[in-house]
Order: C-alpha cells, then sequence, then structure tokens
C-alpha cells in the first residue's frame, strides 16, 4: 500500500515510532534466557521477602523510631549473603551477571513489601551505575571486586553515590542548571590526585557503604565543564559523616551527610575527569558529563519507577486483604460493587506502572547503558563461559588502556543523542508513572481501610510514609517531566528552550 | 473567613493564634516524638485553662458555650501549627456532644463542672470510626442499675490521658448499639500502649480490652446511631477544619521556602512549575475554608440539606487537604519529607484526620443512602 520510502518518512514523523513503541521492535531481540532468569529472579524475591523482609519491615521501622541512630548492619549482611550486592553486576566484573531488567521486577516485589528494605538493597545499583557509567574499566574491576569480595568474606561491600548538596538537588542533576547553582564541593587538582571539600547530603546507605562515588567540581564557577568523579573509601583521612537524616519514611535506609575536609583522593581514584575523557572523546566535556548523568539517571530512574510500583502493589494487596477479610453490616466488603471497582482500579494503576518501567527497560537495554550486555551473541557469551574465564582472560584487558578507551568510545563517542533522549526520557516516564500511582495507591488503601490502615502495626500507613520519597529522589517528579519534555518533545519543537525561563 | 462574617468568634481566633504561636509551633517536632518521647502534658493542662478542652460544652457545664464555628476556628487555627493538639480538642468536644446529644444532661453535670484537672475533663472516644460500621462492637449487658461491658475496642483516642470513656457497645436483641461511659480505671479494662500510628502522634489512642467493666448507659438503650448521626455532621465538619488548618500550615511553609531556597539561580518561586504547585495549594486551601464558612454558616441557618453540605464539605476538604499536603512535600524537595520541617507531618495528619469519624468511602454511601431516604 506504501512504498518503503514512505513509510520510513511516516514513521520518522513525530512522535516517531522507534521512540514510542519500545518492546514491539525489541522485544523479539531479547534473548530467550532473559525469560527464565526473570522467573527465578522474582521467586528470589518472594522468598526473601518471606523469609526477610516481610517479619522485619514493621519491627525495623519501629526500631528507628525508638533509636533514630539505628543503622541496618543486620539487614546489609542478610542482603549479603541472599548474595544481592553482585547479583545484577556482569560477570566479566565477577559479579553474577543476572539481567538487569530482572532488577525492576525484584524491586517491584521487595518493594511491595518494604520500600526501605528494597533501597538498602537497590541504591548499592545507582552505586554500581555510577561506576559502570565512567567507562574506566580499570577502576569498576577493583571497586566492584571488592563487592564481590565481600560477599565472599561475609563483611559486605557497598557503593553509594554522592550528588546531592545543602544548597543543590535538583541543579546538580542537569549541566544546564549546575553552573546557576549553589555547588560548593570542590575537588582541587593537585599532585598525584584531588583534594576535596565540600559537604553532600541526603547520600542513601552512605554510612553503611565502604565506598562512594563522589561527584564534585574542580571549579566552582563553572562546574558543567569541570566534573570530577572520584572514588572515596569509608575511612578515607578527610572524609567523615555528619548527621543521619531523620526520615519520614524508608527510616531503614538512612540517609547521610557526607563531610569532606582537605581529603585527598589519589589518581587511581579518579573515576573520571576532563583528562581521562580527553583519552577517547574530544566532544566537550560538558556534554560528556550531561551523557554520564543521563547514563546512570536513564536506568536508575526505570528501576525507582518499579518501586513507586511496588508501593502501588503493596497498597493494592494490602486493600485486597482487608476487603476479602472485613465484614460490613454482615457483608464482606469485597463483595460491595464500589469496592470491587476500587480494588480493579489499583490492580490497573499497577499494571500501567508496570508497563512504563518494562518500556524504559527496553529502551535501556537496545539503546542505552546496558546496550552490549543484552545483545544476543554477548548475552550468551556471558551466561555460558565459566567465570574463571572471566577472573583469568577477561579481567587483564579490563586493566589496559585500549580497553578503557574502547568502552570510552562506545558510551561517550560512537553513541547516538537519539538513543540518550529516548532512553533518558523513558527513565523518567517511568519514574514519574510509577511513583505517582505509588501514592494514589496507597492513599485509596488508607481510605478504604479507614482506621486500620492509620496503625503502624498494619504496615499501611508505612507504605504511604515510604512512597513519598521516591516522587523525591533521583530527580523530583517535575524535574523528570522536564527532563521528559527536553528528551522526548522539544527535540521537534526547535524554537522549544528548557530550563531558561 | 469565618470570622468574617461572625466577628463574634475574632477573639476566639486570636486565642488560638496566640496559644498556638506561644505553646505548639517551636515544639512541633519534639511532641511529635510521642510515643517515643515525652507527652506534652503541660500544653493539654493549658488547653484545659484557656477553655478548648470545652469549646462547645454549655457554660454551665463547664465549657465555654460556644457553637460548632467556634470549634471549627479553634481548630483551624491550632491545627496550622500542630494538628495533635487539635486532635484531643476534636475527640473530647465528639464525646461531649454525644453526650449532649443523648440528653442526659445530669451525666454531663456530674463529669465535666466537677473536674479539676485536663484528664478528669478528657473523655476518651473511638474517634476513628463510626460504630454503625464497625465489624465487632463490644457487648453490653444489664446488671443491676447498669450494666456491663465485654470485648475490646481499637484506637480509643485519649484512652492514655482520661479517666473515662465513651465507648459504643451492642445490648442483644436490639438492632442498633448504645454508648456507655466507663471508667478507664476499671479493673476489668486493659489497656495496650498507645498505638503508633501515621499521624497525631500526640494525640494517643489506646486499644482496650474489657472484661465485665462496669458502664453506664448514655441516653436510652439501643439509640446509640441516633445521637452518633445527631452530631455526626457538625463534628464531620470541624474535622474539615482541622484540615483547612494544616492546608494553610504546608501552604505556609511551602511559600516561605520556595521564597528562599534556590535553584537555578534563582528563588524556586519564581520557576513557574513551582508556582503551579504553590497555585494548586493554594487554590485548595482557599477552597477548604470557603466550604467550612459556608457550612458552618448553613447549620447556624438551618435548612433542610445543611447535614449533607457538612458531610460533602468535609468529605471535600479532606481529598483537597491529602493532595494539597503531598505537594506541600514536594515543593521542599529532599527537605520536605525531613522531620527538620513541618511538611511531612502534615502528610501525615491530613491523611489520620481524614479517617475521623469513619472510612470515607462508607461516608459517601451513607450521604446517597440518607438523601435517597433508603435508611
Amino acid at each position: 500500500m506504501l512504498s518503503c520510502s514512505e513509510v520510513t518518512a511516516r514513521l520518522k514523523e513525530f512522535p516517531k515510532f522507534e521512540d514510542m513503541y519500545l518492546s514491539l521492535p525489541y522485544a523479539p531481540h531479547m534473548p530467550a534466557h532473559m525469560v527464565k532468569q526473570t522467573k527465578e529472579v522474582v521467586a528470589i524475591a518472594r522468598k526473601f521477602n518471606e523469609e526477610v523482609a516481610r517479619p522485619r519491615a514493621v519491627e525495623l521501622d519501629r526500631k528507628t523510631h525508638e533509636d533514630p541512630d539505628y543503622m541496618p548492619w543486620e539487614l546489609v549482611e542478610l542482603a549479603n549473603r541472599w548474595g544481592f550486592y553482585s547479583m545484577w553486576i556482569p560477570k566479566m566484573f565477577g559479579g553474577k551477571g543476572y539481567n538487569m531488567p530482572s532488577m525492576s521486577y525484584f524491586s517491584e516485589e521487595v518493594g511491595s513489601v518494604c520500600l526501605g528494605i528494597m533501597n538498602v538493597i537497590g541504591v548499592h545499583y545507582l552505586g554500581v551505575a555510577g561506576v559502570m557509567a565512567s567507562a574506566n574499566t580499570s577502576l569498576s574491576r577493583r571497586i566492584i571486586g571488592d563487592v564481590v569480595q565481600g560477599e565472599k568474606t561475609g563483611k559486605p561491600c557497598l557503593i553509594a553515590l554522592a550528588t546531592t548538596e545543602p544548597g543543590a538537588g535538583t541543579d546538580v542533576e542537569e549541566t544546564e542548571l549546575v553552573d546557576k547553582g549553589k555547588v560548593t564541593c570542590h575537588a582541587r587538582k593537585v599532585e598525584g590526585g584531588y583534594i576535596v571539600n565540600g559537604t553532600k547530603v541526603f547520600i542513601s546507605m552512605g554510612h553503611v557503604s565502604s565506598w562512594t562515588v563522589l561527584y564534585a567540581y574542580s571549579d566552582l564557577k563553572r562546574p558543567s565543564e569541570t566534573s570530577v568523579g572520584l572514588m572515596v573509601k569509608t575511612g578515607t583521612k578527610g572524609f567523615s559523616f555528619g548527621t543521619h537524616e531523620n526520615k519520614m519514611g524508608q527510616r531503614v535506609c538512612p540517609a547521610s551527610v557526607l563531610v569532606f575536609e582537605d581529603c585527598f583522593i589519589p589518581d587511581d581514584q579518579v573515576l573520571f575527569d576532563e583528562e581521562r575523557v580527553r583519552k577517547f572523546t574530544k566532544k566537550p566535556f560538558r556534554e560528556i558529563s550531561q551523557r554520564y548523568i543521563d547514563y546512570v539517571v536513564a536506568a536508575t530512574r526505570a528501576g525507582v519507577g518499579a518501586f513507586g510500583v511496588g508501593a502501588a502493589r503493596g497498597a493494592f494487596e494490602a486493600a485486597l486483604k482487608y476487603a476479602s477479610e472485613t465484614e460490613v453490616h454482615g457483608r464482606l466488603l469485597i463483595n460491595n460493587e464500589w469496592v470491587q471497582c476500587m480494588l480493579a482500579e489499583m490492580y490497573k494503576n499497577v499494571a500501567l506502572g508496570r508497563l512504563a518501567y518494562i518500556e524504559a527497560n527496553y529502551a535501556n537495554s537496545h539503546r542505552g547503558l546496558y546496550k552490549m550486555l543484552q545483545l544476543k551473541p554477548f548475552y550468551y557469551y556471558l551466561l555460558l563461559m565459566p567465570q574463571a574465564y572471566f577472573d583469568n582472560v577477561v579481567a587483564p584487558l579490563l586493566e589496559k588502556e585500549s580497553s578503557q578507551k574502547l568502552m570510552g568510545r562506545l558510551y561517550y563517542e560512537w553513541a547516538k543523542d537519539a538513543d540518550q533522549r529516548c532512553c533518558s526520557g523513558w527513565g523518567s516516564l517511568a519514574k514519574v508513572a510509577g511513583t505517582d500511582i505509588g501514592i494514589t495507591n496507597c492513599q485509596m488503601a488508607l481510605e478504604l481501610m479507614g482506621q486500620t490502615g492509620l496503625r503502624q502495626d498494619a504496615g499501611v500507613e508505612k507504605l504511604l510514609r515510604d512512597a513519598k520519597l521516591v516522587q523525591i529522589y533521583e530527580g523530583t517528579n517535575q524535574l523528570n517531566r522536564l527532563n521528559m519534555f527536553k528528551c522526548l518533545i522539544a527535540p521537534v519543537v526547535p524554537q522549544a528552550r528548557v530550563f531558561e525561563e | 473567613m469565618l470570622t468574617t462574617f461572625k466577628t463574634d468568634l475574632k477573639p476566639f481566633e486570636d486565642l488560638a493564634n496566640s496559644f498556638a504561636a506561644k505553646e505548639l509551633t517551636k515544639k512541633v517536632e519534639e511532641h511529635d516524638k510521642y510515643p517515643f518521647g515525652e507527652f506534652f502534658t503541660g500544653v493539654v493542662n493549658k488547653m484545659y485553662d484557656v477553655g478548648f478542652l470545652g469549646a462547645t460544652l454549655p457554660e454551665e457545664l463547664g465549657g465555654i458555650g460556644g457553637s460548632i464555628s467556634t470549634l471549627c476556628v479553634i481548630l483551624e487555627r491550632i491545627c496550622r501549627a500542630d494538628s495533635s493538639a487539635g486532635g484531643i480538642i476534636f475527640t473530647n468536644a465528639l464525646a461531649q456532644q454525644i453526650m449532649l446529644a443523648s440528653g442526659d444532661e445530669n451525666l454531663a453535670k456530674k463529669i465535666f463542672p466537677k473536674a479539676k484537672t485536663a484528664s478528669d475533663f478528657l473523655v476518651a472516644f473511638p474517634s476513628y470510626t463510626d460504630p454503625a460500621h464497625a465489624p465487632k462492637l463490644p457487648d453490653a449487658v444489664k446488671a443491676g442499675r447498669g450494666y456491663t461491658v465485654t470485648g475490646s475496642l481499637e484506637l480509643l483516642v485519649l484512652g492514655s490521658l482520661a479517666s473515662k470513656a465513651l465507648v459504643p457497645a451492642r445490648t442483644k436483641g436490639d438492632t442498633s448499639y448504645s454508648f456507655f461511659l466507663v471508667d478507664l480505671d476499671d479493673a476489668g479494662m486493659e489497656k495496650s500502649e498507645p498505638v503508633f500510628t501515621l499521624g497525631l502522634h500526640a494525640c494517643p489512642a489506646v486499644d482496650v480490652t474489657m472484661k465485665g467493666v462496669k458502664a453506664k448507659l448514655i441516653g436510652e438503650q439501643g439509640n446509640g446511631g441516633v445521637y452518633f448521626n445527631k452530631v455526626s455532621s457538625r463534628m464531620n465538619l470541624a474535622a474539615a477544619a482541622m484540615n483547612a488548618g494544616i492546608m494553610k500550615g504546608s501552604l505556609g511553609e511551602a511559600m516561605a521556602y520556595s521564597k528562599e531556597r534556590f535553584q537555578g539561580g534563582r528563588e524556586i518561586i519564581n520557576w513557574s512549575e513551582v508556582s503551579m504547585l504553590l497555585a494548586g495549594m493554594t487554590i485548595k486551601a482557599d477552597v477548604a475554608e470557603m466550604c467550612v464558612t459556608q457550612a458552618c454558616l448553613a447549620l447556624e441557618q438551618g435548612g433542610d440539606n445543611r447535614a449533607s453540605a457538612c458531610i460533602s464539605a468535609s468529605l471535600h476538604i479532606h481529598e483537597l487537604a491529602c493532595e494539597a499536603v503531598t505537594d506541600g512535600v514536594q515543593v521542599l524537595g529532599g527537605n520536605g519529607y525531613m522531620k527538620d520541617y513541618g511538611q511531612e507531618k502534615r502528610y501525615r495528619d491530613a491523611r489520620q484526620i481524614q479517617a475521623l469519624l469513619g472510612a470515607a468511602p462508607m461516608k459517601k454511601i451513607d450521604l446517597v443512602r440518607g438523601l435517597a431516604g433508603l435508611d
């Protein structure tokens, strides 16, 4: 009916086919084994919920109110024992190499019981993403090696990521904004490394992490052009923890204040800076900085969307249980039409939120951070080759300068802008969609359950408290809407300007 | 706004404002730590001294003889600062109103005018339920000239502070329930530790188990639902006034923060999306205030639809409040989620207040059935 060229032209019209239908073209390219592996991940999550999360969620939340300085050491040790801190680390870096999208399903499952416990596991991968997206394969191998070693020895090694500052939250997530923001974390280049001064706030799991990916700036007057990524080991001279924030929810997962006072970080712990980046690209450093941020958040925001869906599902399941067991005027609540419609609405919300993060995962799998890992040949190569091969043959290659240049070029020189925009936009979309329905469903559950829902020991009110945070972290939902506009809409409106009103 | 139409209420508004500023505002976070911190007994005693605990109680019974409008004005202003204090005022007023609705003033005369302390004056009540919809109520049995009550009740508000409680219980053979006054120190009364709940932490509630607790019937047997319904519409309005106050408090903090916090080189209020959030909150808070005012005026002037107007206003305000306080946290970003600021408490308290007098969907069903004459 239409010529091939006309079909191609039509599909390029806004919204572009390739940006609006992600699962349709990409699902057939998905390695079939991913389904089997994802089923296993969901089963593991459910077992963990039954044995660890559900029996502890409410009790730990209460404990954190009794003792605001409580730290989840026991939980971290348990998660470490279950192997969660290396589960989604690629085998070539020594991890178990489970497929990255499966983590979203895991997040929904565990998040449906306790977002705080999920974050004790999940936010480590924000740090992992921060390490891996740097294309610094040598340092990545070393840091992630510590994580893997931590599982073997039973001494957990977690990675935190520190960007937010007391006077700058939204600003640090966009190079367009950061130059106008009030950033203060300064990394001064000195012989053999950097000296850091400044403070970071709201750093999830900071106190209990062994390594922190620190995002600082070598020139505070030009932060967008001078960002520096540093790996800071807990215990380093000049690095200390300030207050442990007193949050409304997700209390089992501490939010830390990190203080740097003349803290020296040696060159071999520099994840990226302009000097390193110049080895693999000549693109403006500011552009590379934004791309690095986008790689990380495109993946992690889809994950936060799954957290929100988890909260929505937890609320739905609590409401379903309550309605199935509670009689009013001699009739079970669940046998009222309005209750059935309410539960159906909540179920719909969960399903739509899930579809959003699945689509975002397709974007990341085929056009984003873990694109390479999802290519069928490479996927099966990683799956089937024994770990010893990666440890003995691949690991030395990762140390080589040529490997780092190759990774750098793959991620920053050859990657397409359109792919970057698609992944970043969909990450934001999934984040906003999932987290908003998290609040919606928690609200509906509370309304249905009346006074039962108010009790901390019933667990539902905790879901509502926990869920609010996911509308805020990884960029407020307002920032994410703007990012969606910037990435998915503005490119077709040449006169549109974002962050410039 | 209500005091614009009813200037005689202005002194109560001023009193509540000054009380909040002096006793509540600076210690909200500290008071909210309960039950894991100290209870603000001194504040409750002062609320008793200034008459807030008897706002709608006739003067001859030891109250200040105010109308429901008086109560709404006080609650709105107090809840701008700390709605836990509002919850205490509300619950006591609710118990008093039900006792008065029964027509048995003698009983009230034996309690309130003789009270020497706040504890004597307070009457605990299960404020988060409409007993008609409760899956199960305690049983009451006639015993001599009185009754005994056996069974359990959840979230008996003020149960750890008051010496008496007004409890619903069913007597055999009756289609409706009855209200009974019980002594919380009765040997058959078992009280839990204060239950940790979503919000209103300093308005404590306990679970109670009663085994043959001596009880005095309020009004007539089987008429509990009648008395509850008599006061329900106006007390729902009072609960709405609490959330209207919370919305004003949330808006005030969001406005102040947005004028101080910088992002992208300017105060965040100068970013239009933040302005839209603030505009949404302003609209909701203003509409809530207007709804409370109009419903109070409708109540005082009488009219066929005054009861449904109160319930409708109440349900609408609670929904607005839950949305507004969510945005109130959002404007402050990460800071809004921390206990150093007031927004997270309002986020919790608004939902807790929404549950006063029973679950919202059940109220909606009742509203329509009542209007259609089906009950």
